[in-house]
């Protein structure tokens, strides 16, 4: 008794699943069910097909490279048997099933986390793109030209001043800046 | 008293015998072995069979199909079958063993890309090589005649 694998879908066969196919030149191909018999008849490619495990790993969805699925594997050279070898392997299967659990899910976030980014970066520049949508461009011109015509109202004063050994200067007076153009200048901006 | 409609035919079309498994064609993967050059030297040079098509003296390796002639071979290499077939050869078809190792038996392999030609392609090449040979020493047997 075997656990066989579909030709088709790569799942696991169990006894009195399923069906085969021997072609004449010997080669049997297995089927785990009647979808996949039909997908074979229809000479459907299983690495272009989207639901097998074929097209999951040359597409790179799940792990495929790694030394923990080199366990597993048909060999054709005969072991005898031996009991202690038994145990001992019945306990490295649970081990290198562990592992290999861990690093497949390891594998599908890794790939997870960089469409996390890529959706990130899609977000800022929509919000760049459609910042307009926030706040008008426009927004705040008419205050802004308002002061830059109280600024240019104000020239700049020149006052004489004399200083404490007698000498004569000439100072520019300090222009007073309205606080409310700072206020609307500050909140203005986004972070983004 | 109402005859019983006999059904005895249903499905009897021309059409099924298309899809029983002895008029299956060769897999692409049957293809690929037969691709390797002691098999395709078999394939193109096979003894007369008058059961074949042509008596199979024009075979198209890539379809694995037979030609009455070679005029029907050349023009079928013209076609966007055998063009469609070419294509799906470049990589390298899927088999058995592969689905094993999808499974996670062993390391899973990506198939790699071959360059696929059509057949004595090469062989034409050479044949026009060795017109082109053959040109220069006609000009030379010119150039002497004229000396």
């Amino acid at each position: 008794m075997r656990i066989e694998t579909c030709y088709f879908c790569s799942s696991r066969i169990y006894p009195g699943h399923g069906i085969q196919f021997v072609r004449n030149d010997c080669k049997i191909f297995r089927f785990c069910r009647s979808k996949c018999h039909a997908a074979f008849k229809k000479k459907k490619n299983p690495r272009k097909t989207k639901w097998t495990k074929a097209y999951r790993k040359t597409a790179g969805k799940e792990l495929a490279i790694d030394p923990s699925f080199e366990f597993e594997k048909r060999r054709h050279v005969p072991v005898k048997y031996n009991r202690e070898l038994w145990t001992k392997t019945i306990e490295a299967m649970k081990k290198v099933e562990e592992i290999r659990q861990r690093r497949s899910n390891n594998h599908i976030m890794q790939r997870l986390r960089k469409g996390r980014e890529v959706e990130w970066q899609r977000d800022v520049r929509e919000v760049q793109r459609d910042i307009s949508l926030i706040r008008s461009p426009a927004a705040g011109l008419k205050q802004k030209q308002a002061e830059e015509d109280t600024e240019m109202e104000v020239e700049p004063e020149t006052i004489q001043v004399i200083d404490a050994k007698g000498r004569k200067q000439v100072i520019e007076a300090p222009v007073m800046v309205p606080a409310t153009g700072e206020m609307i200048e500050d909140g203005g901006d986004v972070v983004l | 008293m109402p005859y019983k409609r006999k059904k005895y035919h249903v499905g009897d079309t021309h059409l099924k015998k298309r899809w029983r498994v002895r008029n299956r064609k060769k897999d692409l993967d049957q293809i690929d072995v037969d691709l390797q050059d002691d098999n395709a030297e078999k394939l193109l040079n096979q003894e007369v069979d008058l059961d074949r098509p042509g008596a199979a003296q024009h075979y198209c390796l890539h379809c694995a199909r037979y030609f009455i002639d070679n005029h029907a071979l050349l023009e079928h290499f013209k076609t966007k079958v055998h063009k469609r077939r070419l294509k799906a050869l470049e990589l390298e078809p899927y088999s058995i063993e592969d689905s094993e190792r999808a499974a996670g038996y062993g390391n899973f392999k990506l198939p790699s890309k071959r360059k696929i030609v059509t057949q004595n392609s090469e062989n034409t090449d050479i044949t026009e090589l060795e017109v082109d040979e053959e040109s220069p020493n006609k000009k030379k047997k010119v150039e002497e005649n004229a000396t």
